[in-house]
């Protein structure tokens, strides 16, 4: 079995346990009652663009809005391994 | 340069720069320079919408029910969006499409603009079913000052980048006189134009709409005007579509990903697309205290209007490589506008204004034979 829940810092300030296998990485930080940003929620409009600064991601559906080196958009992508992302 | 409808030249596309290469000749998809914006059409193509399948009959009744103040703020919401896309339905068309060279962009900047005239002909159809005569409106939009003063702001960079369009064609590069001016057309200040006119279309996709945007969703919140909310709802998912469009022009140049002129231009007319946006962030605060200026609604004033807007502002100059200008309001003042942005919400009931996914016709087509088996003609 491939490990599939990877520890994710937001703001290096908070610590969750994210399933990979259980919805997006946005849908994870709501869960734990993060404050947000988002429009779409299907990676074309940009809202919830974050900056990872250190792991890596994987796409569930083809993001259109654009990703600047270093952005990711959690609306539309699983955690690959352990995060720090700033949303 | 004068344009020609079929270049007759034997060119590569995928040399192209985005514009002011060759132009277009043949309109193929099976290779693009730049992907995205075939993949742009094809997402906006799939949300295909007709303002008539809206029922916004039920609207009337609440629209009598508005105080006048709120009266004010919804019909002047619709004059102001009915002026955006009068101009984005046509605009982007003959600004950009004289000077593009990529097949895909071409196509993308047709299929833009026709959306943006879907949105024209539903302002057409909530005005109809709230007024007899709608012309008041209408007519209204040349002569109120708050309008004319943003379409002006809006209209100059189009028009701008169309009229050295113009004096190259005919002219080619050099120097020309009309009517007693003398103007300078040489490729780089074309470019400029460009820079800049693309900088302003960003700005409008950017936040021109969304202080209208959360007035509609405000009066949804009260389960009002709900007919209207779902077309803005549309309307909403359509913008956020054509500023991903923009966003990407930018970013491809001034990254290096296009046009080498073009990267050093961004880099020339950084301050000037900064002064841009914050010009369209003013305006955009100064529409809201237009708005509330008989009083607020519920749920909703100027000061919550402005945060909303420097919030957005700072989301979407992140996306163009800016720091967020507004660094005190990170966080949303209006959550609640983000259940009717959501592109799909399918959770929740679908009678709800925040949905828009039942109200096209939608077409099932997992129909088997035992589902028409007591069906005789
Ligand atoms: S919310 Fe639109 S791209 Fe993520
Ligand atoms: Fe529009
Ligand atoms: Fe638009």
């Amino acid at each position: 079995m491939t490990q599939s829940v990877f520890k994710v810092i937001v703001n290096g300030e908070h610590e969750l346990a994210v399933d990979a296998s259980e919805g997006t990485l946005l849908e994870a930080l709501e869960a734990h009652k993060l404050e947000v940003n988002y429009h779409c929620k299907s990676g074309f409009c940009g809202a919830c663009r974050s900056t990872l600064k250190s792991g890596s991601v994987r796409y569930l559906t083809d993001p259109l809005a654009y990703i600047r080196k270093g952005d990711i958009l959690p609306c539309c992508c699983v955690p690959e391994s352990d995060l720090e992302i700033d949303h | 340069m004068s344009y020609s409808t079929f270049n007759q030249a034997q060119i590569n596309p995928l040399n192209e720069p985005m514009y002011f290469g060759n132009s277009v000749n043949v309109a193929r998809y099976d290779q693009q320079k730049h992907s995205i914006f075939e993949k742009l059409i094809e997402k906006q193509i799939s949300f295909f919408w007709r303002p008539e399948e809206v029922d916004v009959s039920r609207d009337r009744v609440d629209f009598n029910k508005l105080t006048t103040s709120e009266k004010h703020v919804f019909i002047s919401n619709l004059k102001y969006q009915t002026l955006l896309d009068s101009i984005q339905g046509r605009s982007p068309n003959i600004a950009l499409l004289p000077i593009v060279s990529l097949p895909e962009l071409e196509t993308w900047i047709e299929t833009w603009s026709f959306f943006e005239t879907i949105h024209s002909r539903s302002y057409t159809h909530i005005l109809r079913n709230l007024f007899s005569d709608p012309s008041e409106v209408f007519e209204d939009i040349v002569i109120n000052e708050q309008i004319k003063m943003r379409a002006n702001d809006i209209s100059q960079y189009y028009d701008n980048l169309i009229f050295y369009t113009q004096l190259w064609q005919t002219h080619g590069e050099g120097e020309v006189e009309v009517d007693g001016e003398i103007y300078n057309v040489t490729m780089r200040e074309l470019k400029k134009k460009l820079f800049l006119c693309i900088n302003s279309v960003n700005a409008l996709e950017a936040i021109r709409f969304y202080v209208s945007f959360a007035c509609t969703f405000a009066f949804a919140e009260r389960e009002l005007m709900e007919g209207n909310a779902k077309i803005i709802r549309l309307i909403a998912r359509d913008e956020n579509v054509h500023l991903t469009s923009t966003q990407h022009m930018i970013n491809l140049w001034q990254y290096g990903e296009d046009d080498p002129e073009m990267k050093e231009i961004a880099e020339e007319l950084r301050d000037d697309a900064y002064e841009i946006f914050m010009t369209a962030v003013k305006q955009e605060k100064q529409w809201a205290h237009y708005l509330f200026k008989d009083g607020s609604m519920i749920g909703l004033n100027e000061s919550m209007l402005c945060q909303y807007v420097e919030y957005i502002a700072n989301l979407r100059m992140q996306a163009i490589g800016f720091d967020a200008p507004f660094p005190e309001q990170r966080s949303n003042p209006l959550p609640w506008m983000n259940k009717y942005l959501v592109s799909d919400n399918v959770q929740v009931a679908p009678q709800e204004a925040e949905i828009s996914s039942y109200l096209v016709g939608q077409i099932d087509s997992s129909v088997d034979a035992s589902d028409l088996g007591d069906f005789d003609l």
